[in-house]
């Protein structure tokens, strides 16, 4: 009853906060125009680009970290937001950028025994864009033979390969099995008027982070440029309604397995620049739980949009890598919150109670996310259900019907009528 | 098959001399047990309003969802123009010159009129991934002329529908929304159209206004218009041919005033009709 209270009263709060944001004019565009649309992002823009010179090495670190990992996010984006296919497979294709990159800069692969063989070396400046070519190429393979499953069934095959893939780099020779590959860091370059640069100066990650953030704007501008194309278009009419999307022209293979192979070509750069950063490699880093990160990133921010994804990835990743330290720190020099709340020990250990915690809150108070994208909110609003229909919890996985109509519906008569949400439908 | 004496009468004789535009010979689909379609012939002339028509459940939707490829045939050949179309994609059969409305609209609700008349022209938009993200000349073009193409698609219904291209399709009326269909329809230039009951669940007004448009529809983009309708106030109006089709077979064929005539329809079709 309180909770429920409070839950409407927090709700109301937001909704009052959305709606001020929406109908507040500034200059005859929203609030909302100025703090989702382009010129918050050059600000946002402007500011990563200063930041180095006023962020200590740690947090450079971190901010380090958020770029690859919302680039994951964007790209993701692309096969769950754009295209309405769950992956809950995404860690693959970092697997496999990570991988490229520890193979052609660690010079070294491993025979059956567990012996060590030296082979040449690959600049990183090369394997950038082999690694994303080779993610995408497995993008493609794998989005082949899930082109006739939807919702439910899809996530179950990504999910089935985002485990495997990982499982092959620890069990076949050649990678070291458990204990990971090292890898090297980018080659210096010498840019004119700018001079040399090292990217492996561990007292320097100013040069690193600048290449993480070229490397995100880079995506983001490729991303809206595709969501703002007839390529963008045809993503949303196959999630709106496959059949319909098909009998207007859009070639269901070749559009499916274009958010695949892109989705998983971003995260093939993502999972190389990361190795290239650490630089090592270990099976036992990738998991599922990286595929639901990336996954939470984009709900939290909101699915289909470009600046909440940004935002869900800076969010969570902060929270991950830097946030949860200080807590700890924070909790450990003052033993009088450890008395009261016993289970704050180790808040490593609680990390993914509140990761959880914020996302169970988010579906229940504000499932579009925290900068929603309007087509998807109104999806979860349930305005506009097409025949195809789109489920009141179907945040993620959608209603399931078209090209392959069950039998008992291929009378022609009742064939499609579904989930027909406009009761004058039939006369 | 049970056609009567009168379909060689002298309009069906002047028809036989237009070309044939869609010829289905023998076409058959089972669902199960179910014999959805059972060998139906049909051919569809330059220029005609072909109409279809047939009890619930006679098979009509299932001879659409077979010529635009959302089925395949178990048997029979389908051949649009001289070229067989059968076990095509919906979009290859769209980019041969066929395009279709749904029986229940299916548009995009979630994108704006505008969007979905473009999703439409999907076709003429270059297919190389370089073009679409560069945003290259070619692109740029193809997405300026397919704008104007839509706003001028979207003003055969008159200005309503150019003044809501912004608006969300699922805030549009009913009518308008079927008109929105036929735009999009319409984006991908096609020579036959496929309508599936373009006027149900529209009252006497907005029926006898898309009697209107179907015809202009034929004249303004020289247009061959097969048709699957309930009201014989449309049928009969508008058809210069008609099929019957019972139980997935061809029950009759002919111009309007045979099949009013014909006893077989009378009983199969109107009679039934009349019960209800």
């Amino acid at each position: 009853m309180i909770l429920q209270r409070s839950r409407a009263t927090v709700r109301g709060y937001i909704n009052t906060a959305t709606a001020w944001l929406d109908n507040t004019l500034v200059l005859g565009r929203s609030v909302r125009w100025y703090v989702t649309g382009w010129p918050f992002g050059l600000v946002i823009f402007l500011l990563a680009i200063i930041a180095p010179s006023f962020l200590d090495q740690p947090t450079l670190t971190s901010a380090i970290s958020i770029c690859i990992y919302a680039m994951l996010a964007l790209g993701l984006n692309i096969v769950v937001g754009y295209a309405g296919l769950l992956d809950l497979g995404y860690v693959a294709f970092f697997v496999i950028g990570s991988y490229t990159v520890a193979v052609g800069t660690g010079s070294e692969l491993y025979n059956s025994n567990g012996q060590p063989f030296s082979i040449p070396t690959v600049s990183f400046w090369l394997l950038l864009p082999l690694a994303a070519v080779i993610a995408a190429l497995f993008g493609i393979l794998l989005g082949a033979p899930t082109l006739r499953l939807r919702g439910d069934y899809l996530a179950i095959v990504t999910l089935g390969f985002g485990e495997i893939v990982p499982k092959v780099f620890q069990n076949v020779p050649y990678f070291n099995g458990s204990l990971g590959m090292g890898a090297a860091p980018p080659p210096d370059i010498n840019l004119p008027l700018i001079g040399d640069i090292s990217f492996s100066d561990p007292l320097n990650l100013t040069p690193f982070y600048y290449l993480a953030l070229g490397l995100l704007a880079i995506v983001v501008v490729a991303v809206i440029a595709l969501r703002d194309s007839s390529i963008g278009r045809a993503w949303i009419a196959i999630r709106e309604d496959e059949t319909a999307a098909a009998a207007s022209g859009v070639n269901l293979v070749r559009t499916k397995l274009l958010a695949f192979g892109l989705g998983a070509l971003i995260g093939g750069i993502g999972g190389a620049l990361n190795t290239a950063f650490l630089p090592v490699v270990n099976p036992n880093d990738f998991n599922f739980g990286i595929s639901i990160t990336v996954l939470a990133m984009i709900v939290l921010g909101g699915i289909g949009s470009i600046p909440g994804v940004i935002l869900g990835a800076t969010i969570l990743r902060y929270f991950d890598v830097s946030l949860v330290n200080q807590i700890s720190t924070y909790v450990q020099e003052n033993p009088a919150i450890t008395n009261a709340i016993p289970g704050l020990n180790d808040i490593n250990e609680a990390k993914l109670l509140i990761y959880g915690m914020v996302l169970v809150l988010m579906i229940l108070l504000r499932p579009q996310g925290l900068l929603p994208n309007r087509r998807r909110s109104r999806e979860l609003k349930g305005i506009g259900a097409s025949a195809e229909g789109t489920s009141a919890v179907g945040l993620l996985a959608r209603e399931e019907s078209g090209l392959d109509v069950p039998e008992e519906d291929a009378l022609d008569e009742t064939a499609y009528t579904g989930a027909g949400s406009d009761a004058r439908g039939r006369e | 098959m049970e056609t009567p004496a009168t379909a060689e009468a002298a309009p069906a004789s002047e028809r036989t001399s237009r070309p044939v535009l869609l010829d289905i010979v023998d076409l058959s689909r089972s669902f199960g047990g179910l014999r959805a379609v059972d060998g139906v012939t049909l051919d569809v002339r330059q220029g005609e309003i072909f109409s279809i028509i047939g009890p619930n459940g006679a098979g009509k939707t299932t001879v659409f969802n077979l010529i635009t490829g959302i089925y395949k045939p178990d048997s029979g050949t389908m051949t649009f123009e001289g070229r067989s179309i059968a076990g095509l994609t919906p979009d290859r059969v769209l980019r041969r010159g066929i395009a279709r409305t749904f029986q229940n609209i299916r548009l995009f609700n979630n994108m704006t009129v505008l969007e979905n008349a473009l999703v439409g022209q999907q076709i003429r938009f270059p297919s190389d991934l370089a073009s679409v993200m560069l945003h290259l000349p070619n692109y740029r073009k193809a997405e300026r002329e397919a704008r104007a193409r839509a706003i001028e698609l979207l003003s055969f219904f008159g200005p309503s529908l150019v003044d809501r291209q912004d608006e969300y399709a699922s805030n549009l009326s009913y009518a308008d929304r079927r008109r929105v269909e036929i735009v999009r329809a319409l984006g991908s230039g096609p020579r036959l159209l496929l309508l599936d009951e373009p006027t149900a669940g529209m009252n006497d007004a907005e029926t006898a206004e898309a009697i209107t448009y179907i015809q202009r529809l034929r004249r303004e983009f020289n247009l061959t218009v097969l048709l699957i309708e309930h009201k014989l106030q449309v049928t009969m109006g508008i058809s210069d041919h008609i099929v019957v089709l019972d139980y997935g077979k061809k029950l009759a064929e002919g111009i309007p005033s045979e099949i009013q005539r014909n006893p077989l329809v009378i009983e199969a079709y109107l009679g039934r009709k009349a019960e209800v």
